[in-house]
């Protein structure tokens, strides 16, 4: 066990390597450039040039990809090239934005999926089962925005009793709170369809099991059969789907942001690309490579946890 | 098991406190909360100010030597701002302001508010003159400055020039705002970031994609702003803007250009829309270089199979009107006017069988198809979709190539499209005029490289005139001999001109009179008030 998570910590350094030399020479083969696109109207050749030169754009490529993968590799994040700010910075204030929105998304997702998909394995056929598998089948439907801009046209508009614009007040939890909601419901709501029929086919699995037969025989009242011997053995697919879903909560949280006008990493990304901010696409694209090996580091330790087998190697 | 009830229960908890903690109407003292379409900013320095967004924010944070008042683009309106007189040689080359004495900067990092002397006039124009500091340098080339004394500046010009282009340089636009020398001296890079002027708001503070706010400056010259501050959104989803004004959340936001949106916005009852020009020219600028274009023949039946009615009827009677002239007559001294346009015989009416006709005499019996590089931008793409099925009848294929905004401004510049459509502003005659047909702005052999993009050549001389005439009528004159050149020549072919929609809260009060604006924003003064 400790040495895959040894295996996976070595490799984060050539993983994050690879990742900036992709996304450095990927860049730069799309039409474009920053200079250009913070110059906009005015982007005369005379202005471009010194713009270029301000930029360090001017330098030949190689002695750009050198510069910033050393200055990745002491941790120097650099510069974003359009506001100047130092990258690190804009990655921080965005961060915990987004983490909110996929830790509660993912929440609600795991709060309402598992009794959900668990009720429906139980009652398999029923009419709890069949109704909750056409709600599962209407969340993975329909698209987030689509799903986004109702709740906002119910909640905030028709019924106002939640905000529709921003992240809240940073400081303020019980706004971050308020603002929280509709956009974490939004995206529940998606995972928790993902999420309820992977425990149900997971739960319909387990409970045809020969030591769920075994439980019963010895007695056991239902729910302590379901909740300690069922459920703990579904923990393995529903660790490897939050994995996944958290790493594309993250990334595809770009169009609730835009709706909900909330700031994130979703966002920040596509406004780097818009504008051509290498140095900001390079270093973000870099950190997002880090979260996902962080996010399978823990999964890996869940997994150990869910699985006695998997500790004991 | 026991950790999932609590974390119901707290998040069941959290939900409840949420509901209890309602807000209600908010009072009047509050922020003026103002939303526009915009991903991010690079930076409040005046001088690169390129986005609408940009000039909003300059507009707030800084003054020029003269100024147009808010709501009027007209630039014959140019009143004193920082300057309260100005007097000119006999020559009309050396131009003395008198600076107002009782102009402070808004207080920075641990400095108080500094006087504004003639020091930090010289100062500013100078920076705005330098190409690696301005994206305006080149409206200064030549240009002397110098402090007479603390309250005098004497600008020393190349060529004598008029009123209208001299105060058109600087005015609360482009390179004309003002700075703080010492400020930009001690934050070099970083005043970008935290800018110092000496309007009626400054910056309080940015987040990076998401907003800046402004706190009022109390020591400004006109008077202490009536609003605590501003805090301007970057929002760049539409629909999400439009729920923000109707929830109340947003004051002023910034709207569409299409009469769907307008009509939308017209229907709540407690938002105001206002529409107001001049917008933004659409042309369509035709590589002269390049055959089938190089024949005047074939760029007269474009022209003539282009109904500008219909591309105005599909966008919206409010927010566009057909545009005849390279320079539009009703927005600016020395264009041509659509009468002007249709006495001259330069209109090219709406005629598919003519257009059919020219482009067989030109030895094209089977029409044309040419490559359209265009931006994904939804105000200029859709309208060049209308001109793109107009087109067809007349057997003039165009292969439009979308790209997003940044790679389209690229590849213009880099000759790489057969029709460019470009929409733009340029406050007097002589930008215009020589920023897209001088041939020193050709894209590919210019001296100074800018928007040439037809390679124009034939109106050098008349421009070269009018920028050293001091006649402000001769002046006029010529800039209206080169448009009706151009318009003979065909180089580009006007489309329509855009104007902007936004909406306003019932409850915010601008204290003047919108009726025309140089850029997409609504400026924001010491008199705007929220009055509940």
């Amino acid at each position: 066990m400790s040495d895959i998570l040894l295996k996976r910590l070595l490799n984060l350094i050539p993983i994050c390597i690879l990742v900036y030399t992709m996304v450095f020479f990927l860049l730069r083969i799309a039409p474009g450039d920053p200079a250009t696109a913070v110059l906009g109207d005015n982007a005369t050749a005379e202005a471009v040039a010194a713009l270029k030169a301000k930029m360090g754009l001017d330098r030949s490529l190689l002695e750009q990809y050198w510069d910033g993968l050393f200055d990745l590799l002491r941790g120097d994040f650099g510069r974003s090239l359009t506001s100047g700010l130092p990258v690190t910075d804009q990655i921080l204030s965005a961060l915990p934005y987004t983490l909110h929105l996929a830790f509660a998304s993912l929440g609600l997702g795991l709060v309402l999926g598992i009794p959900m998909g668990t009720l429906s394995a139980i009652r398999r056929d029923g009419l709890f089962d069949h109704g909750s598998r056409v709600v599962s089948l209407a969340g993975l439907s329909v698209p987030s925005f689509v799903l986004g801009i109702v709740l906002m046209l119910a909640f905030s508009i028709h019924f106002p009793i939640l905000p529709a614009v921003g992240g809240g007040k940073a400081g303020d939890p019980l706004s971050i709170l308020r603002h929280l909601v509709l956009p974490a419901t939004t995206l529940g709501l998606i995972m928790m369809a993902y999420v309820m029929r992977v425990t149900r086919n997971a739960m319909l699995n387990v409970l045809g099991e020969d030591y769920i037969r075994t439980a019963r025989a010895k007695g056991l009242p239902e729910w302590k059969v379901i909740l300690f011997h069922a459920f703990p053995n579904c923990l393995v697919p529903l660790i490897s789907l939050a994995a996944i879903n958290f790493i594309t909560l993250v990334s595809s949280s770009v169009m609730i942001e835009i709706i909900f006008s909330r700031q994130g990493l979703g966002r920040l990304l596509v406004s780097a690309m818009r504008q051509r901010d290498y140095v900001s696409l390079q270093s973000v694209l870099v950190v997002y490579a880090m979260l996902i090996i962080a996010v399978n580091m823990t999964a890996d330790i869940l997994y150990s946890l869910a699985n006695p087998r998997i500790r004991a190697k | 098991m026991r950790s999932l009830i609590s974390l119901s229960a707290s998040s069941a908890l959290a939900v409840a406190l949420s509901l209890a903690a309602i807000q209600p109407a908010e009072a009047a003292d509050r922020n003026l909360r103002i939303a526009y379409d915009i991903g991010d900013l690079s930076g409040m320095d005046p001088h690169r100010a390129s986005s609408h967004v940009d000039r909003a924010i300059a507009a707030m944070v800084f003054n020029g030597l003269v100024r147009l008042p808010a709501g009027n683009a007209n630039v014959a309106s140019a009143e004193p701002d920082l300057a309260k007189s100005w007097s000119v040689s006999e020559d009309g080359r050396v131009w003395t302001f008198q600076l107002r004495d009782d102009v402070k900067f808004q207080p920075w990092g641990d400095n108080p508010a500094q006087k504004l002397t003639a020091e930090d006039v010289v100062f500013s124009l100078g920076k705005a003159a330098d190409v690696k500091r301005s994206a305006y340098s080149g409206e200064y080339a030549g240009f002397k400055f110098t402090a007479v004394d603390d309250t005098t500046v004497r600008i020393e010009t190349p060529v004598p020039l008029s009123e209208t282009l001299m105060l058109a340089k600087l005015m609360n636009y482009g390179g004309g705002f003002i700075i703080s020398k010492a400020a930009y001296e001690a934050k070099g890079d970083g005043f970008a970031m935290a800018p110092v002027g000496t309007g009626p708001f400054m910056v309080d503070h940015l987040t990076p994609k998401s907003s800046v706010t402004f706190k009022a400056n109390p020591n400004y010259f006109r008077g202490t702003p009536k609003l605590p501050g501003v805090e301007l959104l970057f929002m760049p989803d539409v629909s999400a803007r439009g729920i923000g004004i109707r929830t109340g959340e947003l004051d002023i936001i910034e709207g569409s250009s299409e009469a769907s949106w307008v009509s939308l916005m017209r229907r709540y009852p407690n938002v105001e829309v206002k529409v107001f020009g001049p917008g933004s020219a659409s042309i369509l600028y035709l590589n002269t270089k390049k055959p089938p274009l190089d024949d005047l023949r074939v760029r007269q039946a474009i022209a003539y199979a282009l109904s500008r009615e219909a591309v105005v009827a599909a966008i919206g009677p409010e927010t566009a009107m057909p545009l005849y002239a390279p320079i539009p007559g009703e927005y600016l001294p020395g264009g041509l006017t659509t009468e002007e346009v249709k006495a001259a015989k330069l209109d090219y009416p709406h005629d598919i069988a003519k257009a059919k006709e020219l482009l067989r005499e030109a030895g094209y019996p089977d029409g044309i198809s040419l490559e359209v590089i265009h931006t994904e931008l939804a105000v200029m793409l859709r309208p060049m979709e209308n001109v793109q099925a107009q087109l067809r009848e007349a057997g003039i294929a165009l292969n439009l190539r979308v790209v997003d905004h940044p790679t389209y401004h690229s590849m213009i510049r880099d000759d790489a499209s057969q029709i460019v459509h470009y929409m733009a502003w340029r406050p007097n005659p002589d930008i215009f005029l020589s920023r897209f047909y001088h041939s020193a702005a050709d894209i590919t052999t210019g001296t100074k490289k800018d928007t040439n993009f037809s390679h124009y050549a034939a109106i050098d001389a008349l421009v070269d005139e009018a920028r050293s005439t001091i006649d402000a009528k001769k002046q006029a004159e010529l800039w209206r001999e080169a448009s009706i050149k151009i318009l003979q020549d065909l180089p580009v072919i006007p489309v329509f001109q855009g104007r902007t929609a936004m909406a306003l809260n019932s409850t915010v009060q601008l204290g003047y009179d919108l009726n025309s604006n140089l850029a997409f924003f609504v400026p924001i003064t010491e008199r705007t008030d929220i009055v509940d």
